[in-house]
């Protein structure tokens, strides 16, 4: 009786000690904020359908000001055309550079209005208004304007706590930018912007810098024109 | 195609030892006739490795992108991506990017055919070294703007632009293009030497 007594209590040390060494090095902030990130649908951080015969794999740092030219010249009249017109299939990853000051914070305001469907604008205004919040770190005035009050309310529920927690790993919205750094990792980003462009499962090396929507497109076209 | 993808790259990578290996040669030998000889054999190994070097890069260029077959259509898809590597060196307007897309790749399939068949080979070879200065100074402005970027080169793996893609350029390409270069030139301006029979031809009709 004793023994079977003494192998339960030494089978309970093993698994609570498994259960401490499993549980994750980094505690989430708040318990109930974690629950709430969870409920919410997964991020939508892409533009366009995913049966495009393009797929084009964007990494970027919001503070970066070559993505902001990315952005600003190419993808947004992308968008606005090839996306829209279902020739292409724009993914976003974040890859926040650490000699960035705010580009982690600005990818968590993304990652959280990603998960209430508003990516789309705060991207654009994190873009639109990149000096600006980069000299004062003032985020989250710039998201608000991007969106209706309500759908902040959400975004500021999810960021509770986060905007200020500096270490990368602190927040719960840090797991999607983290599995974006990682994914990005493996292409290997050494810059940002750097973009993947897959045509029909065809992955082509990655390439990184400034692109002009016209030479972009020029590409394209001649993609889509491969039998 | 691919085997001769890898036969360009080869000799553009590693005939700059026989090229320099060859000019040291050179260098020893005192004797005029047999270092014109060995001159004139270095310059055919030469025109053969620098024009194998703008064959390669032209070829890496022009090549259809992994799993697409060798059509027209494939050759424009690399022209095009090739114009999207010229454009990120942020030195070009889109249009002039594109022009040099678009020139480039066939003016290296003419300097690596015009280096190999040896015609008028002092002047291709200056040609050559005119063009590595050329993509050495590109690289090294994108390099110096903190630029990283792929350099585009065509030749062998990938590079970013920075202190490799320089020291492979400096190295291995400019290197032996200037080699062939001073080498074409010097036997231009050398006479040859007078063969033995000559010699005692003119001794026996001298007064």
């Amino acid at each position: 009786m004793w023994k079977s007594a003494i192998g339960v209590a030494a089978l309970s040390i093993i698994a609570l000690g498994a259960t401490l060494n499993a549980a994750p090095r980094i505690p989430a902030a708040h318990p109930r904020r974690a629950k709430a990130v969870e409920t919410l649908p997964a991020p939508v951080k892409s533009y366009g359908s995913s049966s495009a015969p393009i797929e084009m794999i964007v990494f970027t740092d919001y503070e970066c000001p070559s993505c902001r030219a990315l952005y600003e010249n190419t993808l947004r009249p992308m968008i606005s055309d090839y996306v829209a017109s279902g020739k292409v299939y724009l993914v976003h990853h974040d890859f926040p550079l650490p000699q960035h000051k705010y580009g982690y914070e600005a990818a968590r305001w993304s990652e959280a209005a990603a998960r209430v469907g508003e990516f789309a604008n705060v991207e654009a205004a994190l873009y639109d208004n990149q000096d600006a919040w980069g000299a004062s770190g003032d985020i989250a005035k710039y998201v608000s304007q991007a969106m209706p009050a309500s759908d902040f309310k959400k975004v500021e529920r999810l960021m509770q706590g986060c905007a200020f927690q500096d270490q990368p790993g602190t927040c719960p919205l840090d797991a999607s930018i983290e599995a974006d750094r990682a994914m990005g990792e493996q292409i290997p980003v050494r810059a940002t912007p750097t973009y993947v462009i897959v045509y029909k499962g065809r992955r082509l090396p990655a390439a990184s810098g400034a692109v002009s929507w016209p030479i972009l497109k020029q590409f394209f076209d001649s993609l889509l024109s491969q039998q | 195609m691919d085997a001769l993808g890898i036969v360009l790259n080869w000799v553009a990578e590693w005939g700059f030892i026989f090229v320099v290996a060859g000019a040291i040669a050179a260098l020893c030998i005192r004797d005029l006739a047999k270092r014109r000889a060995l001159v004139r054999a270095l310059l055919l190994v030469g025109g053969i490795v620098v024009g194998s070097i703008f064959l390669a890069a032209a070829y890496g260029k022009l090549k259809p992108l992994p799993g697409f077959p060798w059509t027209l259509a494939s050759i424009k898809t690399s022209i095009a991506l090739f114009a999207i590597q010229v454009e990120s060196y942020q030195v070009l307007s889109p249009h002039a990017a594109n022009i040099v897309a678009h020139v480039l790749p066939f003016t290296e399939l003419f300097l690596g055919l015009w280096l190999i068949s040896g015609i008028l080979r002092r002047y291709s070879a200056l040609v050559a070294c005119i063009a590595f200065c050329g993509f050495m100074v590109a690289i090294f402005s994108a390099y110096e703007r903190g630029l990283k970027i792929d350099c585009g080169c065509g030749v062998g793996p990938a590079q970013q632009a920075g202190p490799g893609a320089l020291l492979r350029d400096g190295g291995r390409f400019l290197l032996p293009a200037l080699i062939v270069t001073i080498g074409a030139f010097w036997i231009r301006r050398t006479p040859p030497a007078p063969s033995a029979a000559q010699t005692s031809e003119q001794m026996q009709t001298a007064p």
